[in-house]
């Protein structure tokens, strides 16, 4: 952990001028932090705010509420189907509470995630440690990530119809895996890169088989890239869209397909329901950061240490 | 009962031949040394024993047996890595039990053999730490710990001391040669440091470029060095060097250098050194005597480095920088006129090629007498 402090950074690069100014005067720093902070984190607030207003203050013409006058829980609770107020009753497009696809949103993203965790890890410890496949094989998988899903997703269709594929949990989660996967290899290898193959061959001296050497010795040496590439992949199909949409019917839907249809129609704009859902997606990948925030100081900043 | 055997080693990276025909033979616990520069193929040499590298050519035995296909776990030999490759995430108590763990063994028994190695080592007082926080010596000890904690046939060290400083690898040289001594294991040990491997081993083995140079105990590679080599890489400073030319009386091979002829009765070397060929007289710094004055070959002295309790003195010596050892008291100074001597009985004779022809190794085999 040898970053430079901040001053002494800016001491190296900047021309003597401003880094005095800069050093000097601290204050500008924590100006400058807060002006960017807020920047970024008014639009969170906004939506947060949004969801605890009631229909009124939504988007009065000409008005612009900056908090929420009288706070309610409506939009949660009727988001969530459990009760039925006179605002929904112009909601007749949608289904009836967002609990169905949020569970199949988690049940998608979790699924997809493990399903390219586990084939991406399998085939980066391959590639970093054996070469498998040749030079070329890892921008081979990065390819699959060269052209937009847009331009397959029709064609995929026809095939998931052919195939019986089509809005099944299945379907879905195989195409998350097969579209994150090469993300995983891709990460993983470089972490997988930075363990010594003597470790693992320590492990196979000792006894282990090349898989016990795998497990024991060389997975725990690379926890922390693996919780920071397990919470990016599961952020990655935490917020698709295109794919739900296309390969689902309400059945299997997901929760960011559920949020567009609260929109438009015959219900209009419901913005304070739009809100109270955004809040709610936001939660299971801040849980997840926060249950694994040990490991993933170290992933992210993991190559950058030299030990 | 655990000797290990190679038979004509080969093992290639591409284009490059890391060990070429490799073949040599360690008793049963012997303490052996692979010494040579870096790139030799020592580590390559240490992995093939292993069974972590799979030779093109050859095979490996151990203890008689041919284990060259047997899975490196199979084969009762520990390894200690050039990087110890110490399970960072693991305690060293976890590190120590580690290999007993895969053995099977119950936990009780692990608990006490993990303790009483750590004991030998004097790291009891580390069990609970992590190798991150430890020292680098101690580390070294846990690495060998981990190693002797499976009481294995055999052990292997890829330079195990060489990243130490310099006070704490006197220290654990000996400690080395003490532990050795007590397990009474065949011990394998990788160096590029000529002073470790003539002070520990029984033997040692050169290696060049992949291809052994000599194998004997360390006097012999001392007096009897096979090659030009092997006569640098021991010692130090390393061996003089003299250009000669030879020529016969009868039996008698009698080389001359423009300040002194060697002679000596040779008669089985007429074929590789006909009469007028090239070749090299050589003879070590501490075997080359300095005097103000007197009968020896006279040379003037190009630079001197004290080290205390001796003093390195470049000499020119018809225009060819000798090297010598000499006494602190001679007070010696740049550009001093001086006269040498060579000690006949440590003198050697080596062809052009670098081959050795002849070694005095002690005894009065050469006849020295200045030129007139
Ligand atoms: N996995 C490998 N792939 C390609 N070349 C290799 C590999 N391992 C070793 N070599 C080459 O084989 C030769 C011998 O290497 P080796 O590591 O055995 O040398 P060494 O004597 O242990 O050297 P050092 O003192 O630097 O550790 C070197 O030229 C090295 O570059
Ligand atoms: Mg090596």
């Amino acid at each position: 952990m040898t970053t430079m402090p901040q001053e002494e950074r800016v001491r190296f690069t900047a021309d003597a001028s401003t880094s005095r100014w800069v050093v000097a005067r601290p204050w500008v720093k924590v100006v400058a932090v807060v002006m960017i902070a807020s920047f970024f984190a008014f639009p969170l607030y906004w939506v947060v705010s949004m969801s605890f207003k009631p229909r009124p203050e939504w988007n009065p013409p000409g008005k612009v509420y900056w908090a929420p006058q009288s706070p309610t829980i409506d939009n949660y609770t009727n988001l969530l189907g459990l009760k039925s107020t006179e605002d929904s009753v112009f909601a007749t497009q949608r289904s009836a509470s967002a609990l169905t696809p949020f569970k199949n949103s988690i049940i998608l993203s979790v699924g997809g995630t493990l399903l390219a965790l586990f084939a991406g890890i399998v085939t980066a410890y391959g590639i970093a440690r054996f070469r498998a496949g040749g030079g070329l094989l890892p921008f081979q998988i990065l390819q699959l990530r060269m052209f937009p899903p847009v331009a397959i997703i029709i064609p995929l269709l026809f095939f998931y119809v052919a195939i019986k594929l089509y809005d099944t949990y299945w379907g879905v989660i195989i195409l998350y895996g097969a579209i994150t996967f090469p993300f995983v290899v891709w990460l993983m290898r470089s972490f997988f890169q930075d363990v010594p193959r003597e470790i693992s061959e320590a492990a196979i001296v000792d006894g282990c088989t090349q898989w016990g050497a795998f497990f024991k010795a060389v997975l725990p040496q690379v926890k922390g890239g693996l919780a920071a590439t397990g919470l990016f992949v599961f952020i990655l199909n935490w917020s698709d869209f295109l794919i739900a949409k296309v390969m689902t019917t309400d059945v299997h839907s997901t929760a960011p397909v559920y949020l567009q249809s609260l929109q438009g129609g015959a219900s209009g704009n419901e913005y304070g329901l739009q809100a109270a859902l955004a809040c709610l997606l936001i939660l299971p990948p801040a849980i997840f950061g926060l249950a694994i925030q040990r490991y993933l100081v170290r992933g992210l900043t993991f190559g950058a240490i030299k030990r | 009962m655990a000797g290990i055997r190679l038979e004509n080693i080969t093992k290639r990276f591409g284009a490059i031949t890391a060990l070429d025909g490799v073949s040599f033979e360690v008793a049963d616990g012997e303490f052996f040394a692979i010494l040579g520069p870096p790139g030799a193929g020592k580590t390559t040499t240490l992995r093939t024993i292993v069974g972590l590298e799979k030779p093109d050519e050859g095979d490996v035995y151990l203890g008689g047996e041919r284990v060259t296909e047997t899975y490196p776990g199979d084969r009762d030999i520990a390894i200690v890595f050039q990087n110890l490759a110490l399970y960072p995430d693991r305690t060293v108590f976890k590190n120590l039990a580690f290999p007993l763990k895969q053995q099977k063994i119950a936990k009780g028994e692990i608990e006490e053999r993990v303790r009483a190695t750590a004991r030998t080592l004097r790291i009891e007082h580390l069990l609970e730490r992590r190798p991150a926080k430890l020292s680098g010596g101690e580390r070294q000890r846990v690495a060998l710990g981990r190693a002797i904690v499976r009481e294995p046939e055999a052990y292997l060290l890829d330079e195990p001391i060489s990243a130490l400083d310099a006070l704490l690898r006197l220290e654990m040289r000996t400690e080395l040669k003490r532990l050795q001594r007590d397990v009474g294991r065949t011990m394998i040990y990788v160096t590029h440091d000529q002073v470790e491997a003539m002070s520990m081993a029984d033997r040692i083995l050169v290696l060049r470029e992949g291809v052994v140079q000599q194998v004997g105990a360390p006097a012999e590679i001392y007096h009897r060095p096979a090659n030009r080599f092997v006569a640098t890489v021991v010692g130090s400073p390393p061996m003089n060097f003299l250009r000669a030319t030879a020529s016969w009386e009868e039996g008698t091979l009698r080389v001359s250098h423009p300040r002194f002829q060697v002679a000596a009765a040779a008669a089985h070397l007429r074929e590789r050194l006909p009469e007028g060929a090239a070749c090299l007289v050589a003879v070590r710094p501490e075997d080359v005597r300095v005097e103000l004055a007197g009968e020896g070959m006279p040379a003037t002295i190009y630079a001197t480095e004290p080290l205390g309790g001796e003093t390195i003195v470049d000499l020119n010596l018809d225009n060819r920088v000798v090297k010598a050892i000499a006494s602190p008291a001679l007070a010696l100074s740049e550009d001093q006129e001086v006269r040498v001597h060579f000690e006949p009985r440590r003198l050697h004779l080596f062809a052009e090629s670098g081959d050795a022809l002849l070694s005095a190794a002690g005894e009065d085999v050469f006849a020295f007498t200045l030129a007139t």
